[in-house]
């Protein structure tokens, strides 16, 4: 089954909305690392966090008063994407969207206060306020009430491939043709938490840059924000294929799996690929095997520019695959060496003719995922 | 930006999938408070043994509440096989590893294309552990295990690893209706002929954070855990995990498989009215209840048992008494979370388990520590002993913090 994008909507380091981060993109701009600091923790971290500004046009709702980061960041991306398409959540359309939420580490920032206070404290210390913003599924809950979405809400959790995990959900539920739309949306939020834990699994470096495809991998900074896709039966933009994820049990296992999704995505021709390559591991496995299987595809990577936000990360590729094959062009990939064997540019450039995408997403948690776009032609259409 | 849709016809055709597969559970397997296995699961429910403990894996001296349903650590890490890897595996890893091993011995044969598993909280007590450490500046000798075994996904792959699967997998958060959303997407990705064989369930391992978090918001109690009493106080916590193998029928009896039960029908809401209290008139659970027999097909008088939500709290056993009322009357209505807790994410999958062993042996489950009836609820409570009875289709529930309701049918199998 083909879903049409119908509406997109972004929230990055890079600020928000659609337009203005893509065309930070095509510049060439890369976001702002902040420095991280804890109190039980002597390292500080580098991260992309979203400026405040970028949610200075976020109406307000009640549900947002205490929400955390994650949730405000869900609304604003979803909101973006609902108004895009032209589409109003009101009672007679609010049973016919669903909302699938692709999260990772959900509402860290709550969670640590909740928990440290018990620690620190005790448990008569515990917050009722804070406690139910660590639930994976609170983002979701606050933006379906936000649209009024009383049907289907689904969150689903996984590393950063859980977004086109969710996209796939998404297409099994448009099975129903009662469902008019389905809304997606991932989303993260930073924390010194989140970094300290990377780090220490190894995948995280203290400062960028994101250094793409390396052949030694320095590691990744992490970023936050959301993403959102608001899908339906047709569009300008087809997500025509879906494959439904695989997962590797060891790291040298990942290539095997990425070569059987990209076989099953590269049966058309392919143009470009929006890669997830974030300066870890599972880049040399995506690298060796965009190399075997697609060798002519042009290959971008966002996650220099925006960093890796988890959660949010497959919906911002999938943004980016449609922005390229809309407007016809690719951002520059950058700190790229010039030795990667790949067809990627440091310069902005033009993918005109380009009519076939495929988004891959290798998460560092075990699970691969992938889809292919397509751009309808006009005639197509009318 | 431009309108991604300006260009499109108004009479555009969508694409048409017939809605005809029949869904089959043709294996389970369960480990909760009320045993390991479904044999001991089944003499715990017929016998409506009260499961419930005093917490032992934490301190609860500052609780209101002190007690959960728990799974015995000895029972369950007594046949972890001695490799490093299964020594650093999170409990929750254990559970599905139990649940699916008895699972897959029914039907060995059973290979999913996917797996979809609920959760509430992963591997919450890992987290914990990292920061606590952190905070008290202790060593963090153990953290890249913490970090390793904390996602949520984790203890689902650790399981299939396990039994050499390679299904891709879904991990729905949905809160408290984790599990019954699991196996109700399951059920309808089956049944949309998009899927021959799904993989579902769910689990959840008692954390500190979580219980703490329930009796902040003194939604458990410090007495027993009394579903639509009079003078319910609370739920207790529970923990556990349930696999159900679901296949497409005509696939199952071609391939000569067993049937256990056929899930029917399926229905979910979205209830806007607070992140943690249900609408008091009940529109929520009643929605999913409504959509679950439209989806099977039924009316609401085929419905022979709920196996109800049932936490015990004020609030919920209100909404979803008076949901059930207005809907089906006096239908037999049980909570089991009386005997085992409610193991959150878990609670879903564990008990389509237990409808599923109330079809099959053809009996209610009781709702214990019921003392009285709550004027405000017109129900037909089992009150405190299982009983026999005729079933043929039965209704599961589950309610979850952000508003999620979900309600699943359940037939038994009739060739």
């Amino acid at each position: 089954m083909s879903l049409g994008i119908a509406g997109m909507g972004w929230i990055t380091p890079l600020g928000s909305g659609v337009d203005l981060v893509w065309e930070r993109l095509l510049q060439g701009e890369e976001a702002t690392a902040e420095k991280i600091t804890e109190q039980f923790g002597e390292q500080s971290y580098s991260a992309f966090r979203v400026p405040n500004l970028a949610l200075a046009n976020l109406p307000p709702h009640p549900r947002l008063r205490r929400a955390s980061l994650i949730s405000r960041f869900a609304a604003a991306a979803g909101l973006e994407a609902l108004q895009t398409a032209g589409v109003e959540a009101d009672p007679r359309n609010t049973d016919r969207i669903a909302l699938v939420f692709a999260i990772s580490n959900g509402g860290v920032i709550y969670t640590k206060r909740f928990y440290r206070d018990i620690v620190e404290a005790g448990a008569q210390a515990a917050s009722p306020l804070l406690f139910p913003e660590t639930v994976f599924n609170a983002p979701a809950s606050h933006l379906a009430a936000i649209l009024g979405i009383t049907g289907a809400t689904y969150t689903l959790v996984g590393d950063s491939a859980v977004g086109l995990l969710a996209i796939r959900m998404a297409e099994d539920l448009m099975t129903n043709q009662e469902l008019e739309y389905c809304l997606v949306v991932g989303a993260e939020e930073v924390d010194w938490l989140l970094c300290d834990a990377y780090r220490r699994w190894r995948l995280l470096r203290l400062a960028p840059p994101v250094e793409p495809f390396s052949d030694v991998s320095q590691g990744m900074i992490l970023s936050e924000g959301a993403g959102a896709v608001l899908l339906a039966r047709h569009g300008l933009i087809m997500i025509d294929h879906i494959h439904p994820g695989g997962y590797y049990r060891r790291r040298t296992e990942a290539e095997g799996v990425l070569n059987r999704i990209l076989c099953d995505l590269s049966q058309t021709e392919i143009d470009l690929v929006v890669s997830s390559a974030n300066g870890t591991f599972i880049d040399q496995a995506e690298c060796k095997t965009l190399r075997q299987i697609v060798p002519e595809a042009f290959v971008y990577t966002p996650k220099p520019a925006l960093g890796e936000s988890v959660g949010a990360a497959g919906l911002w590729q999938v943004i980016v695959g449609a922005q390229a094959l809309r407007r016809g062009e690719l951002p520059p990939v950058l700190h790229g060496a010039p030795t990667i064997p790949l067809r990627i540019s440091a310069l902005r450039m033009s993918v005109a003719t380009a009519d076939h995408a495929i988004v891959l997403s290798c998460g560092i948690n075990q699970q691969i995922a992938g889809l292919r776009l397509r751009k309808e032609s006009e005639t197509q259409i009318i | 930006m431009d309108q991604f849709l300006s260009k499109l016809p108004k009479s555009a055709v969508a694409d048409r999938r017939n809605i005809t597969a029949r869904v089959a559970v043709v294996a389970a397997g369960v480990v909760s408070p009320l045993g390991f296995g479904l044999s001991e699961t089944l003499e715990s429910l017929q016998e409506a043994r009260d499961c419930i403990t005093r917490v032992t894996r934490f301190s609860v001296a500052e609780c209101r509440c002190k007690t959960a349903g728990q799974v015995s650590d000895e029972r369950l890490l007594s046949n972890r096989s001695k490799a490093d890897r299964a020594q650093r595996l999170h409990r929750a890893s254990h559970m599905m590893i139990s649940a699916l091993g008895e699972a897959l011995a029914q039907s060995p044969q059973f290979k999913p294309e996917l797996t979809i598993v609920g959760t509430t909280s992963g591997g919450m007590s890992y987290g914990e552990d990292y920061l606590r450490a952190l905070n008290r500046r202790d060593s963090l000798r153990h953290s890249p295990t913490w970090i390793a075994n904390y996602p949520a996904q984790k203890p689902v792959l650790d399981a299939q690893e396990t039994f050499g699967i390679s299904a891709p997998c879904q991990v729905i958060a949905n809160a408290c209706a984790s599990g019954t959303n699991a196996i109700g997407h399951a059920f309808e990705c089956v049944r949309s002929g998009r899927y021959e064989r799904i993989l579902t369930g769910g689990y959840d391992a008692l954390s500190e954070l979580v219980f703490v978090g329930f009796d902040s918001l003194q939604a458990s109690t410090p007495e027993k855990c009394r579903p639509f009493d009079r003078d319910r106080t609370g739920m207790v916590l529970g923990e556990g995990a349930a696999i159900l193998a679901l296949e497409n029928l005509d696939a199952a009896r071609a391939r000569g498989a067993r049937v256990l039960a056929e899930v029917t029908g399926y229905g979910m809401s979205t209830d806007n009215f607070h992140i943690t209290q249900p609408d008091p008139s009940g529109i929520g659970p009643r929605r999913a209840m409504e959509r679950a027999l439209q989806s099977a097909q039924i009316s609401a008088d085929a419905i022979d048992y709920i196996n109800a939500h049932g936490t015990a709290t004020p609030f919920n056993d209100a909404a979803e008494g008076k949901a059930i009322s207005e809907l089906f009357g006096r239908v037999p209505v049980s909570s089991t979370k009386s005997m085992m807790g409610h193991s959150l994410g878990a609670a879903g999958a564990v008990e389509v388990i237990v409808c599923l062993l109330a079809l099959q042996h053809q009996f209610l489950p009781g709702n214990i520590n019921f003392r009285a009836p709550d004027e405000n609820i017109d129900l037909n409570v089992i009150a405190n002993k299982a009983r026999p009875a005729a079933l043929r289709t039965v209704l599961s529930n589950s309610f979850g913090f952000g508003g999620t309701n979900a309600s699943i049918a359940i037939r038994k199998f009739e060739a």
